[in-house]
């Protein structure tokens, strides 16, 4: 690396030119590594599981609209039939959906005397005795729903369940010694709504992917009756969910005093929650993609134009005895000594960058170890992209040397 | 001399064609994708009703839980009402110019043929809705004072309905099946959609569209519609009355409020008027919290809601800085191109152009770079609102480019090309000719 020293003098007499490509990579790696960080996140969040089959589990969603029809047995009478479909392996009634972005959020307490701000706050789902096998729940402690602890909820009468079904998380926050099998917690302050936690089960989130305690949810026998909306939670046999979809909307439409709101599996409802989600992972990574296209072209534009310029001096250092492979070395330490000075800039725009974000719109504080990763991508993009044009200068005849302008 | 110096640009360009290509494709990708969210951004903290902003304000009073945290401003307080505080406002005779009350429900539309019935997004809400909000109608007009009181079965729908279930004939006098009850219709509105929808701008739904049924909320809450919001309780329902009364009489918010004020007396005068009201209603055990009403105007309420997201804001931020990188890209690709011009400055000045002329002759073709990339980024800008339209539900109203848009992308892209430009330009028009004429 003896040439070093006559790359850098030569730099120091174009210092604009490196200036400008230094400062751009520091721009570059400072976008990059808060994209990619910003991407990371969210992709964490989507991967999440929700504790759902989600492959085989699609929604049944329909408003009933003729207050002559008795909703319970309309309720009664749908079960039936859903369950009855071939490949279905379970269908509950359900209020909402978990990752659905809507649903019941409720408080419990464990003492009579715990005051609301103490309370724990969980994600609450209305079931049937079949609720555990379609949300694909495991038991790990107690028991299931008996089908004559159903109650309902409406606009015409809310009932509280006397028992529910808690997370493994809940009933961990609820009671951290880890009995809370057989406890009871309150719905209500002042020892009001007492309800039996009679199992535990082992994970599933809440509605709102965004809320900060996910697997904090429970079960709750209940039928919700707040206005026509009926809602169908149903698993399938692996393969069979788009045929029990079909099956399930032909049957629904049968009735002519609903509409069908929608059919939807659980994988495109998971979809649809994370749109935003999605949505800033492809905005970011299109963002990661063009400014890696732009800042390389750029090296490319301008390593090119600089081997027009330095025609004659490349022709000279050949005739001198240089190596073609001498030439592409001048060019490729070039830019590793251009790219390097911007890194160095770079990691401390970066962390303004992400102390910037982080302060005004809590993006999070990026991991350190993002930043050599970011490093190592933008020397390798600046070595590619000097590559043609070095290669370019390789070619240049020595007798070039030898010539005029 | 401009078309001389246009017709110098173009052949400048046509010598170093890649270079030129890429100085306008990064000048394009970073106006496009700053345009892009620029766009949504712009769109989104627009002001929805800009003639009437300031004077038509959202109420908060704070019922909650006196157990959660002290309030430091409106961003801490329910954003919306109980029922019951509304219809007291309403029915009160308050300092305010009108007052609304309403929330946001549903029902099933059934036509009158063979169609099949489809749901709809209902509001519910006072007679005074549509004056005050400038709502334009089409036919016929807002229901009366009487038809609140009596809880008529009256409905104003909106033009995409009446295209739908009239094909666009006047359809007031006629009726519409909402659910099992008639509704006669008494007035069609055009095509109105503020944009953010402010009246009910809870997280995700400030932009979805606006509601294509009206109906007197005495009559909604009689069927009772529930409602289709975000309904927040703290405190256990009166069990001695039967629902969905007792769902009504409790400290559940779940409706908004508007007021009407004109003057700054106006608005001081209200604001007293619900600081009383609250001390009134705190006599007889409710609202436990200290006193925090507060009135927020419409562009102060887009504020308090967090209409325009986080993320909007971080894409901004980003597409800014790709923009910068873009014109970085510039500004070297610029100096490369015109340092290699030695030879024809030379030439020009020896000739007795003078270092002025250099200078904007050279800008002119900086400024035509600009123009190219602008209308690059234009189509860009349009792909990307085009992606950010699929990638997003709800955003089709902020995604237009109208004609402001157009020209401040091209606007912004010859600016941003001539900041790129003036000192490459103002080192070649300083360039000393003898010297490049010598080695030529």
């Amino acid at each position: 690396m003896n040439d070093l020293g006559p790359i850098f003098r030569t730099l120091l007499r174009n210092r604009l030119g490196a200036f400008l490509i230094a400062l751009q990579i520091a721009l570059t790696l400072a976008v990059i590594t808060n994209a990619a960080f910003i991407i990371q996140q969210r992709a964490n969040d989507v991967a999440r599981p929700s504790g759902l089959d989600e492959p085989n589990t699609a929604l049944l969603v329909t408003t009933l609209f003729d207050s002559a029809v008795d909703q319970r047995q309309l309720y009664r009478d749908d079960l039936e039939a859903l369950r009855a479909l071939p490949g279905v392996v379970a269908v509950t009634p359900i209020q909402s959906v978990p990752v659905s972005g809507s649903g019941w959020g409720d408080d419990f307490y464990t003492t009579p005397e715990m005051t609301s701000d103490e309370s724990i706050s969980t994600g609450m789902f209305m079931v049937d005795e079949h609720g555990l096998e379609t949300l694909d729940l495991e038991l790990v402690a107690g028991r299931n729903f008996r089908p004559e602890e159903m109650i309902v909820r409406g606009m015409e009468s809310i009932e509280t369940a006397d028992v529910t079904i808690v997370s493994k998380a809940l009933a961990d926050t609820l009671f951290p010694d880890g009995d809370a099998l057989g406890k009871t917690v309150f719905d209500e302050p002042n020892g009001e709504k007492p309800m039996e936690i009679i199992g535990i089960y082992d994970h599933m989130q809440n509605a709102w992917p965004s809320s900060d305690n996910v697997d904090r949810t429970a079960l709750v026998p209940a039928l919700a009756m707040f206005g026509g909306q009926m809602m169908y939670l149903v698993r399938a046999e692996p393969g069979q969910r788009d045929a029990v979809m079909a099956a399930g909307e032909a049957y629904l439409a049968q009735n002519r005093s609903r509409i069908i709101d929608f059919v939807r599996s659980f994988e495109e409802q998971k979809q649809r929650t994370y749109g935003g989600d999605i949505a800033m992972i492809k905005l970011m990574s299109a963002v990661i993609t063009a400014l890696a296209a732009v800042t390389g072209l750029g090296i490319v534009g301008l390593a090119w134009f600089s081997v027009t310029q330095r025609r004659k001096q490349i022709g000279t250092r050949r005739a001198l005895g240089a190596t073609r492979f001498d030439i592409v070395r001048y060019f490729m330490v070039e830019n590793w000594l251009i790219t390097s000075i911007g890194l160095a800039v770079g990691v401390a725009g970066a962390l303004t960058l992400n102390w910037f974000l982080d302060t005004e719109y809590s993006t999070g504080r990026v991991p350190l170890w993002y930043l050599p990763l970011g490093m190592i991508a933008l020397w390798l993009l600046g070595q590619v992209a000097v590559l043609l044009p070095a290669r370019r200068a390789a070619n240049i005849p020595p007798s070039l040397a030898t010539r005029s302008a | 001399m401009l078309s001389y110096y246009l017709r110098l640009a173009l052949a400048s360009m046509r010598r170093t064609p890649v270079l030129t290509a890429l100085m306008v494709l990064a000048l394009g990708l970073g106006i496009g994708a700053f345009m892009t969210t620029f766009t949504v951004y712009y769109l989104m903290s627009g002001d929805p009703i800009p003639h009437k902003s300031d004077m038509l304000f959202a109420v908060q009073l704070d019922n909650w839980d006196p157990n959660r945290p002290p309030t430091e401003s409106a961003k801490d307080v329910e954003p919306q009402l109980t029922w019951r505080d509304g219809l007291n406002l309403m029915q009160a005779d308050t300092p305010a110019t009108r007052q609304a009350h309403m929330y946001g429900t549903g029902a099933i539309v059934v036509p009158e043929g063979d169609e099949p019935p489809f749901d709809e997004g209902v509001r519910a809400t006072w007679h005074t809705f549509f004056a005050m909000f400038d709502v334009p109608f089409l036919h016929g007009g807002p229901w009366g004072e009487r038809a609140d009181q009596d809880h008529a079965s009256v409905a104003v729908i909106g033009r995409e309905l009446n295209d739908r279930l009239f094909g666009g004939a006047n359809s007031v006098g006629r009726r519409i099946q909402l659910d099992d009850s008639f509704y006669e219709i008494v007035g069609v509105i055009d095509d109105w959609q503020p944009t953010p929808r402010f009246y009910h701008s809870d997280w995700g739904r400030a932009f979805e569209d606006s509601e294509q049924v009206f109906i007197p909320m005495t009559r909604a809450v009689d069927v009772p519609m529930g409602p289709h919001g975000n309904t927040n309780c703290w405190a256990p329902l009166d069990e001695s009355l039967p629902m969905p009364q007792a769902f009504l009489q409790s400290e559940c918010v779940w409706t908004q409020f508007w007021a009407e004020l004109e003057t700054p007396e106006q608005v001081a005068a209200y604001k007293d008027y619900l600081d009383n009201y609250v001390r009134e209603q705190k006599e007889v055990g409710r609202f436990p919290r200290p006193l925090n009403t507060f009135i927020s105007d419409v562009n102060e309420w887009m504020d308090v809601m967090g209409v325009v997201g986080n993320d909007n804001r971080v894409q901004l931020r980003l597409s800014f800085l790709f923009l910068l990188v873009c014109v970085l890209n510039t500004v070297g690709l610029l100096m490369a191109k015109f340092l290699g011009k030695g030879g024809e400055v030379a030439l020009r000045r020896a000739m007795g152009a003078s270092r002025g002329a250099i200078f904007t002759q050279n800008l002119v073709e900086v400024g035509a770079v600009g123009v190219l990339g602008g209308l690059t980024g234009i189509g860009i800008a349009w792909l990307g609102l085009r992606a950010v339209e699929n990638l997003y539900r709800g955003y089709q109203h902020l995604v237009s480019l109208d004609p402001f848009m157009l020209t401040a992308a091209v606007g912004l892209s010859v600016i941003a090309a001539i900041a790129a430009g003036l000192y490459p330009v103002w080192r070649v028009s300083r360039l000393a000719p003898a010297g490049l004429l010598k080695t030529q």
